[in-house]
């Protein structure tokens, strides 16, 4: 440092920040991406799209099962809410998200960035936290709680609070997987293609194919976790061991981090 | 011109910005840095070594590394062989402790479109300082002055011109008051009024820090820059103090008479150590450039054998002189041949 310089800084009362190692620039950039999230029209927006979406057709489902048996129309209306839940976020998930890094990599901003002391770890961390938090509270934590009172003057009979808060916490294990799968996508591929092609591909086929396909492979995806949750909202057990499903995304999740980590780490801007 | 240019600019050594400066006074320096994509040499071996407060132009035809060099310096991307050092720290393994003492300007900055100016600076100063947020307020307010952003300062980056995102990046690369600004084409995107005063900037903070900037704007760096290193397909075709470049010939001299034009040039033919003459017609006089081979001699003779012929007026004598265009194309040139 030159000494001209040191002495300004020293005559300045800002007070540097010393992060070194992975977690560097990591409070300034998840600070940065939840701005983007909560100080921009993106949250209510994404809010009223899954309300109007998920609550919008489990409404439907509870009106028209106003002739069924009352316990037919709650597993009817929590089966639609969670199963569709779990699908269409993760679809929204990979439509959302997968230009947040290619889409700096493109503009340059992750350039940018990188230019200044972040490490590469805190910039895609900063996504996931972000794009986590803010599906989880918009895509699945606002509707679940307008689906409770939903419930409350719709359903003719009770819906168990409990379960439903444990199912709605299976969901959000898929919603954190689509969102780690898709800027670990990001962060491994130089196109948009590839990744939202990869993200929405393997939404759809264990959506259209889950059914067609051998038990053991099926339960080593997050596929079943709509089901698992359905399973734990309405205490009927499935025919399947309900932690593989779960055990084996949180696993993926985890080793999908790290490929990117590694392969981010490697990336040329 | 060419052996000369070739013994004042790229046998230039003992330079510090040449090959082999001392690397304790240079803030950068790099050693067989070399970069290749698939089978493109985007740079062969640069050694470069940039001397502490100074300012350094990083010249170059377009496509010619200059980019690529800065990337590897700033660790945005890896050497295929050879090292880069800046304050003697590794490119590669100590990139962030380098990062967090460099202010960068890329060649078309980009921010994020939804925040604004102020907010840019804002985000940008949190990567040094946590605080107290008024001095951090106090500093953005300086760099938003500093580049003349004052009126713009809570106007989304989104609708900004190039020039205006060309000045918040000068802002926002040295509002952590750097050790070392790199600049990449810092004045490409704006108007003479625009590139006046980045210069303006730089030449004020030249004080504080080094400046390290590529361009292809030759005057700009004729105007600020102490050191100039040429770079040209990936080859470093020559580095030097910037005077030093443009002192020019010594071996050179140029002439220009009216009068008995033929009988000038025959006194000049028989001096012995008068190697070369060229002539050209300007405004009704001769000019003739004039290559010795004897400095010595040439200036202690050479006019005296013209004015000896009262027949013979000298309207202008002297060594001669290159502009930095003069000596940057030749040098390209005869890179390429």
């Amino acid at each position: 440092m030159t000494s001209t310089t040191t002495a300004a800084i020293i005559e300045s009362p800002l007070v540097p920040v010393h992060t070194t190692g992975w977690q560097s620039g990591l409070g300034n950039l998840v600070r940065k991406e939840l701005g983007q999230w909560w100080g921009t029209r993106m949250w209510w927006v994404q809010t009223l799209i899954w309300v109007l979406l998920l609550n919008g057709v489990a409404t439907v489902v509870m009106l028209e099962g106003a002739g069924m048996p009352p316990g037919e129309v709650v597993t009817e209306a929590v089966q639609t809410f969670l199963l569709m839940g779990a699908m269409t976020i993760g679809i929204g998930i990979v439509l959302t998200v997968q230009g947040a890094v290619i889409g700096e990599k493109e503009s340059g901003t992750a350039a940018w960035v990188m230019s200044k002391p972040a490490s590469r770890l805190s910039f895609a961390l900063a996504k996931v936290i972000a794009y986590s938090v803010g599906f989880l509270a918009t895509a699945l934590l606002i509707p679940s709680i307008v689906f409770v009172a939903q419930a409350q003057f719709l359903l003719p009979a009770p819906l168990d609070y409990g379960k439903f808060a444990l199912a709605v916490s299976i969901v959000a294990l898929s919603v954190l997987f689509y969102v780690v799968l898709t800027i670990a996508l990001g962060c491994m591929f130089k196109g948009r293609g590839p990744v939202a092609g990869l993200g929405i591909g393997l939404v759809l086929v264990g959506q259209f194919f889950k059914g067609m396909l051998p038990l053991p492979l099926v339960m080593a995806t997050p596929w079943l976790l709509g089901d698992v949750a359905t399973s734990f909202a309405l205490a009927s057990p499935p025919e399947f061991n309900r932690m593989i499903p779960i055990i084996v995304t949180a696993a993926a999740a985890v080793a999908l981090v790290g490929v990117a980590i590694w392969r981010f780490q490697r990336e040329e801007f | 011109m060419r052996s000369v240019m070739k013994t004042k600019v790229v046998q230039n050594q003992s330079d510090p910005v040449a090959a082999g400066g001392t690397v304790a006074e240079s803030v950068i320096n790099t050693v067989g840095l070399t970069k290749t994509y698939g089978t493109v040499n985007a740079l062969q071996g640069i050694d470069l070594a940039v001397p502490r407060n100074s300012i350094v132009g990083f010249l170059g035809p377009n496509g010619s590394g200059k980019t690529t060099a800065i990337k590897l310096l700033l660790g945005l991307s890896r050497p295929t062989a050879g090292k880069a050092t800046l304050f003697g720290l590794d490119s590669v393994e100590d990139s962030l402790a380098i990062r967090s003492r460099v202010g960068y300007l890329a060649q078309d900055p980009r921010f994020y479109t939804h925040l604004t100016a102020r907010e840019t600076l804002a985000f940008t100063a949190r990567f040094f300082y946590r605080g107290p947020a008024e001095a951090i307020r106090a500093r953005i307010d300086e760099t938003l002055e500093l580049v003349g952003l004052e009126d713009k300062a809570d106007r989304p980056t989104k609708g900004f011109s190039g020039g205006e995102r060309q000045r918040l990046g000068i802002a926002q690369a040295q509002i952590n008051y750097p050790d070392l600004l790199i600049l990449d084409e810092p004045a490409a995107a704006l108007d003479p009024v625009g590139r006046r005063d980045v210069l303006d900037v730089m030449e004020r903070l030249r004080a504080y820090t080094t400046i390290f900037y590529s361009t292809h704007i030759l005057d700009d760096v004729e105007r600020v820059s102490d050191y100039v290193a040429i770079l040209d397909h990936g080859r470093m075709v020559a580095s030097s103090a910037t005077a030093v470049l443009l002192d020019g010939d010594s071996t050179t001299y140029e002439l220009t008479i009216r009068g008995d034009e033929q009988a000038a040039v025959r006194a000049l033919r028989s001096h012995p150590w008068v190697s070369d003459i060229t002539t050209a017609t300007q405004n009704g006089s001769l000019a003739l450039t004039i290559s010795v081979t004897d400095v010595q001699a040439a200036e202690s003779e050479l006019l005296r054998s013209v004015i000896a012929n009262d027949d013979v007026v000298v309207t202008a004598f002297g060594r001669r002189h290159f502009n930095l265009e003069d000596v940057f194309l030749q040098l390209v040139k005869e890179h390429g041949e």
